[in-house]
């Protein structure tokens, strides 16, 4: 059954990550959301199948539940995630592949992160144009996330896409008398823009759930019709969550809309390009927030210590 | 609701009077008892509501993330007290285990004992797990610092496979654990199940060959692992007896799946060839075949169950030329009609065999004559692991259904198997003279232009089976 079942995250993993990340929650989908899409965008120019790539969103959504946010930055910890997921696929692409895809993703004459409606920004080759000794440290930090990413997930790299899932369900219900592409597209395309959901469904529904919910909303949108009954039930999902899975995939479009908004007002008036580990600090700061003292960050164990130690401060004090 | 499941077995009259009498007689010790129950459940349902209050408090505090999850709880109170006045159409869902993910624990938690072998993958060693005292065998994987690539993609696929693996006839991967500096990983280790033997040492060491009975037990168990393994469409790729591994009480479990990968159906056009020890690879694979699936175990099964019988690895070749020379001569050379189109095979172009048409003894299999004490069925089954033509060897399933296993003798019950003294738990497990599975990167063999013709040349003056060789055919 392993192609059915995912690892979960637990409740208190998702609890910690909400309440004591070293994040504020607003920062945490931002730069979740970002790296997501940066991510997807490298799996585009690797020339990558998508099933590869959505099992490294997955990969990538997991290890930050366990590991904070700040301890790497974004655009490694995505190139690092893509390396480990290929390497071990059919598919697998050179350190000096990844290294030139995100050389260019991360520099300014990207059109990723770029308003459609603006005009695209100047190519200027020299600015992405990759020197021996960058690339050289590019792949010594690659090969160090690889080991530490592995070690973070205590390397079990098993995921269970639904993809597959939605096709055979929709032919199992004989595509609801629709054209078969219509209703498979649209199912695969909420299954695919569900990876970026911030709210981590694919960390807290198992492949046949996410599977049932693409195909009720793919039939909502062609206008299909359902059968009458329960039949969910049939492929073992409960009608709430299927429910809570409809929400939250129909949900990620217009707060993608919002995320790109705040995207924008992090980079201050950069206005392109991939959100740092830099900008998100500059605006902490901004905003008087302050992670740790320059280059340092505090993870969130130490932030959990601080806090716990302060408590029993205020503790004694009222003793 | 209970009454009308009990009332399908009263047909007859007398059973339904019986049934009534007994039922009055239940309902007046029921309205007693009720009395008693109506307190308790006031009692429960009070201590019930200040549980749930707690809970929703406690969840309230959780903030987001909790809202999901919140519900579960409450709905299955829900469930479980509707189930009493017999909501029967609440669904029967399956659900999905995957399990959770976490960080690695550390190499610390185990102590070790002492080294058992030194492969070309990784060092094995005999450890206790200091919280349980569990023991269990440590295998470092070994990474090369110098290597730019990163962590080896054998050792990775093959946790993602064992990590995948479930079933008695091959080894568990319990977890993976570091070195203590979790900064810098350098130290994996894969902790794996202990068991005492592995077949190589016992062959080795054992004065009288397996009884008929023990080589089918160890046989259907290799072949159930090997089902197992081909029904989750993973190819081991590295069969031979010192990755087989032995207890106590008579279980033997595959091991070490360092060369295994998944593949699909149709198999993956680009394989690599360099895959299986020397002596027990398949023949279409020494001829350079790139495409290639669960065939080339059965071969790897075939070579074993030939060494189970005689305690020597069957086909030592010195290199790839020479095994192929051997495999011919304990096979036959292919023909057109033996395997259909192996001339296609990138190694067969070149390749000059006797003609076949010339000594039609000559160019048979000598299976028959070398096995003297082997039943029909026996050779029968050794015969088809052997087929030169991979389409024609049994599956694993098959082989498992066939004739040999359901004969008298029959397998001999695992915990009758005869114990061996234990060579892991003490002492270094002797270096053994088996070639390595091939490396990664390396060269595959190009034969060039080879001839096999006087492959048959003095046949005449070899040994002809045993004691009691039957009439060859």
């Amino acid at each position: 059954m392993s192609h059915m079942a995912n690892p979960l995250a637990t409740p208190d993993q998702l609890f910690q990550r909400r309440s004591f990340g070293s994040l504020p929650i607003e920062f945490q989908d931002t730069v979740f959301f970002a790296t997501q899409c940066l991510t997807q965008a490298a799996g585009l120019l690797l020339q990558l199948p998508q099933s590869v790539t959505a099992q490294a969103n997955v990969l990538l959504a997991r290890y930050w539940l366990v590991e904070s946010m700040m301890s790497h930055e974004f655009g490694d910890v995505s190139a690092a995630i893509v390396y480990l997921t290929a390497k071990l696929s059919p598919h697998p692409r050179s350190p000096r592949d990844l290294a030139n895809v995100y050389a260019y993703l991360l520099s300014p004459s990207t059109s990723l992160f770029h308003p459609p409606t603006a005009p695209p920004p100047p190519n200027n080759p020299s600015i992405y144009y990759l020197s021996e000794p960058a690339y050289q440290t590019f792949h010594t930090r690659l090969l160090a996330l690889e080991a530490h990413i592995l070690y973070t997930l205590s390397f079990n790299t098993h995921v269970a896409l639904p993809h597959p899932l939605a096709i055979t369900y929709l032919q199992a219900l004989e595509f609801l008398g629709t054209q078969k592409e219509k209703i498979g597209k649209r199912a695969v395309a909420y299954l695919n823009t569900a990876l970026l959901s911030p709210q981590m469904l694919y960390l807290t529904s198992q492949p046949n759930a996410l599977a049932v919910a693409a195909v009720y909303n793919a039939a909502r949108d062609v206008g299909a019709k359902m059968p009458e009954c329960e039949w969910w039930e049939v492929f073992d999902v409960d009608r709430e969550e299927l429910g809570f899975l409809v929400v939250g995939m129909r949900s990620v479009e217009g707060w993608g809309a919002k995320i790109r908004g705040d995207l924008k007002g992090m980079m201050m008036g950069v206005g392109r390009g991939m959100v740092t580990r830099g900008h998100v600090e500059g605006e902490l700061g901004r905003r008087g927030v302050k992670v740790g003292n320059g280059a340092d960050v505090v993870d969130a164990e130490e932030e959990v210590a601080r806090r716990m130690d302060e408590k029993m401060a205020e503790m004694e004090a009222g003793v | 609701m209970a009454s009308k499941a009990k009332s399908r077995w009263a047909d007859d009259e007398a059973d339904a009077a019986l049934e009534a009498q007994l039922k009055k007689e239940k309902e007046e010790k029921k309205r007693l008892k009720a009395e008693k129950a109506r307190r308790l459940e006031a009692e429960k349902q009070a201590r019930e509501a200040a549980a749930a209050a707690a809970q929703q408090e406690g969840d309230g505090a959780n903030g987001p993330p909790a809202k999901r999850r919140k519900v579960s709880p409450e709905r299955e109170t829900a469930q479980a007290a509707g189930g009493s006045d017999g909501s029967a159409n609440a669904p029967k869902l399956l659900r999905f285990d995957g399990g959770a993910f976490g960080k690695s624990r550390s190499v610390e938690n185990y102590d070790k004992l002492n080294d058992i072998e030194e492969g070309a993958y990784g060092w094995v060693s005999r450890a206790k797990e200091a919280a349980t005292g569990k023991v269990v065998a440590l295998k470092r994987l070994k990474i090369d610092p110098k290597d730019r690539g990163g962590l080896p993609v054998t050792g990775l696929r093959e946790i993602q496979i064992l990590k995948d693996c479930d079933h008695r006839n091959v080894v568990k991967l319990r977890e993976v654990v570091v070195g203590d500096d979790t900064s810098k990983i350098e130290n994996i280790f894969l902790v794996l199940e202990f068991l005492e033997h592995d077949l190589k040492s016992i062959l080795e060491d054992m004065p009288e060959p397996f009884l008929a009975s023990e080589v089918k037990t160890l046989l259907q168990q290799l072949a159930s692992g090997v089902a197992y393994l081909h029904d989750n469409w993973i190819l081991h790729r590295d069969l031979k007896t010192s990755n087989l591994l032995l207890n106590n009480r008579g279980q033997l479990k595959i091991a070490d799946f360092g060369m295994a990968r998944y593949v699909g159906d149709p198999p993956p056009r680009q394989l690599t060839q360099l895959v299986v020890t020397l002596w027990y690879r398949a023949p279409e694979l020494l001829l350079g075949a790139a495409r290639y699936g669960a065939s080339i175990d059965m071969w790897s099964v075939g070579c074993i169950f030939g060494e189970l019988l005689t305690r020597e690895p069957l086909l030592q070749g010195r290199n790839e030329v020479d095994e192929l020379t051997k495999i011919f001569e304990l096979c036959g050379v292919p023909t057109d009609e033996s395997w259909p189109g192996f001339r296609r095979l990138p190694n067969a172009r070149t390749l000059r065999l006797p003609p076949s048409s010339g000594g039609k003894t000559a160019s048979g299999s000598v299976i028959r004559a070398k096995f003297p004490l082997l039943t029909a069925a026996g050779v029968g089954l050794l015969n088809g692991l052997l087929a030169l033509d991979p389409d024609k060897r049994p599956t694993a399933k098959e082989m498992l259904a066939h004739e040999y296993f359901r004969q008298d003798p029959k397998p001999k019950q695992e915990a009758m198997f005869p114990t061996f003294p234990s060579k892991a738990g003490q002492e270094r497990r002797r270096r053994r003279e088996t070639p390595n599975a091939p490396a990664r990167g390396q060269q595959a063999a190009d034969f060039g232009a080879v001839d096999f013709s006087g492959i048959f040349a003095g046949r005449e003056r070899e040994e002809r089976g045993g004691g009691f060789s039957l009439r060859m055919v």
